[in-house]
């Protein structure tokens, strides 16, 4: 293992690739062609999963705290540092940006409005993800954080669908009230602790008397409640998700809702372990009430995106109810829930975006039969099986092991609320189950059906074959699915520490507050 | 583990292996990658490792007469508290489960060579078969109530996916759905269970369990509510995995799918389900007193229900299938009351005659393209080899000395009578409904004048004929097979009068089923009274419409509620907030007017209000 000194600047690294990446593509010389600018692209994600590897390779999973720290002071005045470091809560978030970015990239097809931009905005994004994750100053996450809004509602608002200039527009306005919560909260804890240093020190807060406490708590809570995002505050990711494109969805799914659980887990449950104890039982509640609106929500859409999107809403649910629980296990299960909530409503996105291409629509009255294994999208239909059995939960996929996890730690703590979202579990495999069965299974058409049995389904269809590059991103996730359902020690040895080293301090800090100990 | 084990031993994990290695084997060809020379080869590959595991399960077998029953345990994923492990039980009777089920498997995979002769995708029939045989394998031999869990949902999903495997055709497509939901509804509660379990248990071992429960119920650690709750989550899964009421329609519509699978659904499936069951009940039954009275409720319903709606089906294949429902009511009672042993036999002549039974089925309807029984008939003795699966099958499943189902009657009767003679009642009265139900299926098959569909009948061909025939001789090996692995005390230890009371109860069931009305058209009775009983039986009591009102219809209803919330109050708000500010700005764009008089007035108001508000903000701070 190698000791991260101020020398080895790997996580600098992680920044700097994808910023330097967006420069270089941004200055490209004007008329090159979108797909030699996707391959630039590609090659400069490439070097930054490398690294991403690298600091996996590099980070010690046995030792607790942060590791490879690097600290530069850059505007001592206002308490913001250049500080930056990686634990078991954020190397899987990392690796998992770097993989998803460069699966969007791969995705990428017919750019042709201003494909430098296109490029260099998603490599933009990929960065600021990445600093937010690794920033261990509080001001330096604030600023990675609204750093990638503005090319997101790029992304959505110049390559988007029809209505992208409503849905970029509000995506715009909620993420910017998230964001000013998060900057309140932060400047609230500085002024009322008196500190003006803004580096992450969990035992501040304790400083603060309790209703100070609750109420920055409250500030950060529906800040990343919006991002995450939790039901009352999630109207507007349905929207987004249906007017961007398939890798803007993918990257919004996979990467950028992960920036409010992360929050979360960081900010909330760190900074405020008193506070988080005092309202942990309504925050399960919350995660219960989450859980079964997006399920009950995705069962009435017909819309399969929005289906996803809905999904999307059901299953950051339970890192919520993870986080209230805030047991060893269950955090483990949040970062679990994470990553393969990242795999999975990825690989949904994407599957969706095959069948949109090649179909015209994504209205689950109008598919049927896709499924046809001549006519239809057959690999398509297989993966999508896989994909939508690993979001229920079914064992041998990521979506289990994560789930179990998340029950099993919190069923102590808050019984009803844990089993209100198993059922959630279940009805995801209810409105799943209706995507397949709808759009892949029966007599192949993609019509709205007549009625007449003469018509419907009798019509001549064939569908384009879907070229073996336009699958290849979905298998590897799908593998990826599969090895971390089958072999899940390989990310519990690189975060147990951290989550359980998280809950153990918050817990302890809790109980030494309200005299327990 | 210890390195002295034999080899055979040590790699019994290998057993499970080798069936989903037959899934992977025959991906070139079920996606399609290797077109050449048709989809035979992956038959051929996933044959092969089947019979490669059931060798292997021999080996073992004989290992373990050897030096007794072992123990394999691999760690699996271990976090805080937190021990998941893969284990397996290396008993006898889970040896002797894995074997029926391997065996069954190489036998249905011979028949569905025949079977699926000219199936496109053969291939794929294979893949899912290897994944089911190899989920199927791991749930008898696990030692741990998490792996069994784990296999148990695979199970459901390769049941989803082989009931699916025609998935062009409507029918199949609510088949499928239906299956997956019933089951994921008791494996989701199963799951609760299990969370349960791991959080209070700790240890997911079948055996520690066991001694956590027992002391749990006597110092009374976990309440009376969380323990039945804990209970009727624990039989909640195998209630669906054996179509048990209120969970039963699955099976019956699953019929839908390849013959091959419901061979292999109708035996061994249901066989697992109710293994996982038997291992579980050491802890449900400390725990939860009621959860063992809803065991036999829910066995005594599903045994008489099921008895009665097979007599009104007449689709050859769901007929048996409620059979299947009513006969592992019977396995559900044998266990609820606590006789592994008898439970046990039970499951070993049930599962070996019920698919020679499939197997009958599968050959007339591969002969005549044809599984309705009003259009059967009169094919008498122009298929022997199908003619003696039925009737050795039949006598199997009901009570006919000397076949195995007799002596299991018996001995349950002999424990039954003392205590619970309404339960033996029970007993009598689902064998002479099966009896009745298969005297009415022979009868209207091969009794009777030849029909249009019927009169060219050959035998079915010599790949589904073999594995039926030598199926034949092992049902009726079956009795010595039970003496075999129960010789104390001894298959036939109870007193001949409940022999003869078995044996009239089927004699009861042939006259029933002969003198029931043959079902040459469908014609509903003319009587009022029949017509109800007929239309009530035949639609399964009207479960599905009463599920449709009462879960579908009421899910649906919140589900769209959610959705006009969605779309009404929380996207109102939302977009109700933008007009307003959008509104405001365009109604304050006309109060710029010019004039410099009302500048200047809103200057000193907004001055005027600010350090009014200031005072007032440091009045309430001092």
């Amino acid at each position: 293992m190698v000791q991260g000194g101020p020398e080895l600047m790997l996580l600098s690294g992680l920044l700097l690739i994808p910023f330097v990446g967006s420069l270089v593509l941004l200055l490209w010389p004007a008329g090159a062609s979108p797909q030699r600018l996707r391959l630039v692209t590609i090659v400069i994600l490439l070097v930054q999963l490398a690294l991403s590897l690298v600091v996996v390779w590099a980070f010690d999973p046995a030792a607790a705290g942060m590791q490879l720290q690097e600290q530069h002071s850059w505007v001592p005045g206002i308490g913001l540092d250049y500080a930056l470091g990686v634990d078991g809560l954020s190397l899987p978030l990392v690796l998992i940006n770097a993989a998803l970015t460069l699966v969007a990239a791969v995705i990428t097809r017919d750019i042709d409005r201003r494909p430098r931009i296109y490029f260099a905005m998603l490599l933009l994004i990929s960065g600021a993800v990445n600093g937010a994750f690794l920033a261990e100053n509080l001001l330096l996450f604030f600023l990675f954080y609204e750093l990638e809004l503005i090319p997101l509602w790029l992304l959505i608002s110049v390559w988007g669908g029809v209505d992208r200039a409503y849905a970029a527009t509000k995506f715009l306005i909620f993420t910017a009230i998230s964001g000013m919560l998060i900057l309140g909260a932060f400047l609230g804890l500085s002024l009322l602790t008196g500190s003006v240093d803004f580096s992450l020190t969990p035992v501040l807060s304790d400083r603060l008397a309790m209703g100070g406490q609750l109420l920055l708590l409250g500030a950060l809570l529906i800040g990343f409640g919006i991002k995450i995002p939790l039901v009352p505050f999630h109207n507007w990711l349905p929207d987004a998700h249906t007017q961007a494109s398939t890798p803007v969805s993918v990257m919004l799914a996979g990467v950028l809702l992960k920036l409010g659980t992360y929050g979360l887990l960081r900010f909330g449950l760190q900074l405020f372990p008193e506070a988080w104890a005092r309202l942990a039982p309504g925050l399960a509640i919350w995660a219960a009430i989450s859980v079964l609106y997006g399920s009950l929500a995705a069962i009435a859409q017909t819309d399969m995106k929005r289906m996803v999107a809905f999904s999307s809403v059901g299953h950051m649910g339970y890192v919520l109810l993870a986080a209230a629980a805030n047991t060893p296990v269950a955090l483990l299960g949040a970062v679990f829930q994470m990553v393969s909530h990242g795999l999975i409503s990825a690989l949904l996105f994407l599957l969706v975006g095959i069948v949109y291409r090649k179909t015209g629509t994504r209205d689950l009255q109008v598919l049927h039969g896709l499924l046809n294994p001549e006519k239809g999208l057959p690999l398509t239909g297989s993966l999508m099986i896989v994909a939508v059995m690993a979001s229920a939960g079914l064992p041998g996929m990521a979506g289990f092991i994560s789930e179990f996890l998340v029950f099993r730690g919190s069923i102590g703590i808050f019984p009803v609320a844990t089993l209100l979202s198993m059922v959630g579990s279940g009805l995801t495999a209810v409105y799943f189950l209706l995507l397949v069965n709808r759009a892949f299974f029966g007599r192949l058409a993609v019509t709205p059906p007549t009625g007449d049995p003469q018509v419907d389904g009798r019509l001549d269809v064939r569908l384009a074959p879907v070229a073996p590059r336009e699958t290849l991103p979905a298998i590897a996730l799908a593998a990826a699915v599969v090895l971390l359902g089958l072999v899940p020690a390989s990310l519990g040895h690189l975060s147990e520490v951290a989550t359980t080293a998280m809950a153990t301090v918050a817990s302890t800090v809790a109980a030494i507050s309200s005299g327990v100990l | 583990m210890s390195a002295a084990l034999p080899l055979p031993l040590q790699f019994t994990w290998l057993i499970p292996v080798y069936g989903f290695s037959g899934m992977l084997l025959s991906l070139p060809w079920a996606s399609g990658w290797i077109k050449r020379n048709g989809p035979r080869p992956a038959a051929y590959l996933n044959l092969l490792v089947t019979l490669l595991a059931v060798i292997h399960g021999s080996l073992v077998i004989r290992d373990v007469f050897a030096i007794g029953p072992q123990h394999l345990d691999f760690a699996w994923f271990k976090a805080a508290d937190l021990d998941l492990r893969l284990g397996f039980d290396l008993s006898l009777t889970n040896l002797a489960a894995l074997e029926l089920v391997t065996t069954m498997s190489l036998i249905c995979q011979v028949y569905a060579l025949g079977y699926l002769d000219k199936e496109w995708s053969l291939a794929r029939f294979y893949a899912l078969i290897g994944f089911f045989e190899g989920a199927m394998s791991g749930v008898v031999l696990s030692s741990n109530v998490f792996l069994s869990y784990f296999l148990l949902e695979m199970l459901t999903l390769s049941t989803y996916l082989l009931v699916g495997f025609w998935y062009a055709q409507p029918l199949v497509v609510t088949a499928a759905r239906d299956a997956f939901l019933t089951k994921r509804v008791g494996d989701v509660l199963l799951l609760m269970g299990v969370v349960a379990l791991a959080a209070w248990a700790g240890s997911l071992e079948f055996n520690d369990l066991y001694v956590w429960a027992a002391e749990a119920a006597n110092q009374g650690r976990v309440g009376p509510l969380a323990g039945t709750l804990l209970g009727l989550g624990l039989i909640a899964g195998p209630m669906g995995k054996c179509a048990q009421f209120p969970m039963h329609l699955w099976l019956d519509e699953a019929m839908e799918g390849p013959n091959p699978a419901s061979i292999l659904r109708n035996s061994v499936v249901v066989t697992c389900g109710a293994i996982v069951l038997l291992k579980l009940m050491p802890v449900v039954a400390p725990l939860s007193p009621l959860a063992t009275q809803v065991l036999l409720v829910v066995g005594t319903i599903s045994a008489l229900g099921g008895g009665l709606v097979a007599l009104a089906q007449v689709d050859i294949k769901r007929a048996f299938s409620y059979g299947t429902t009513s006969y592992l009511g019977l396995v559900f009672i044998a266990i609820g009351l606590q006789q592994p042993g008898i439970a046990l036999l039970l499951l070993l002549a049930h599962g070996l005659a019920r698919a020679l039974q499939f197997m009958g089925v599968g050959s007339i309807i591969a002969t005549t393209n044809c599984q309705d029984l009003t259009e059967l008939g009169g094919i008498g003795t122009r298929m022997p080899a199908t003619l003696l699966a039925f009737m050795v099958g039949g006598a199997g499943v009901t009570a006919l000395v000397p076949l195995g189902g007799f002596w299991c009657f018996g001995l349950m009767l002999n424990v039954l009578l003392p205590a619970h003679p309404q339960l033996a009642a029970v007993f009598l009265l689902t064998n002479l409904l099966t009896t009745a139900n298969v005297i009415r299926v022979l009868r209207s098959v091969f009794g009777g004048a030849p029909l249009p569909k019927t009169r060219r009948t050959p035998e079915c061909n010599w790949l589904m004929a073999l594995p039926m025939v030598s199926l034949t001789v092992l049902v009726l090996l079956v009795p010595l097979i039970m003496q075999r692995i129960d010789p104390v005390p001894g298959i036939a230890a109870f007193p001949p009068a409940l022999g003869l009371a078995v044996l009239l109860s089927g004699c009861a069931g042939v006259l029933v089923g002969c003198l029931l009305p043959k079902d040459e058209f469908w014609s509903r009775s003319r009587q009022p009274v029949v017509r109800v009983l007929q239309d009530l039986l035949a639609y399964d009591f009207y479960t599905p419409e009463l599920y449709r009102r009462i879960i579908v219809m009421p899910v649906a209803s919140i589900a769209r509620f959610v959705l006009w919330v969605d779309r009404t109050l929380v996207k109102g708000l939302v977009d109700g907030v933008g007009r307003l500010s959008l509104s405001t700005a365009e109604g304050l764009k006309l109060t710029i007017s010019g004039q410099l008089q009302s500048y200047v007035l809103t200057l000193i108001v907004g001055i005027l209000m600010l350090l009014a508000a200031f005072q007032w903000f440091r009045g309430g701070l001092s």
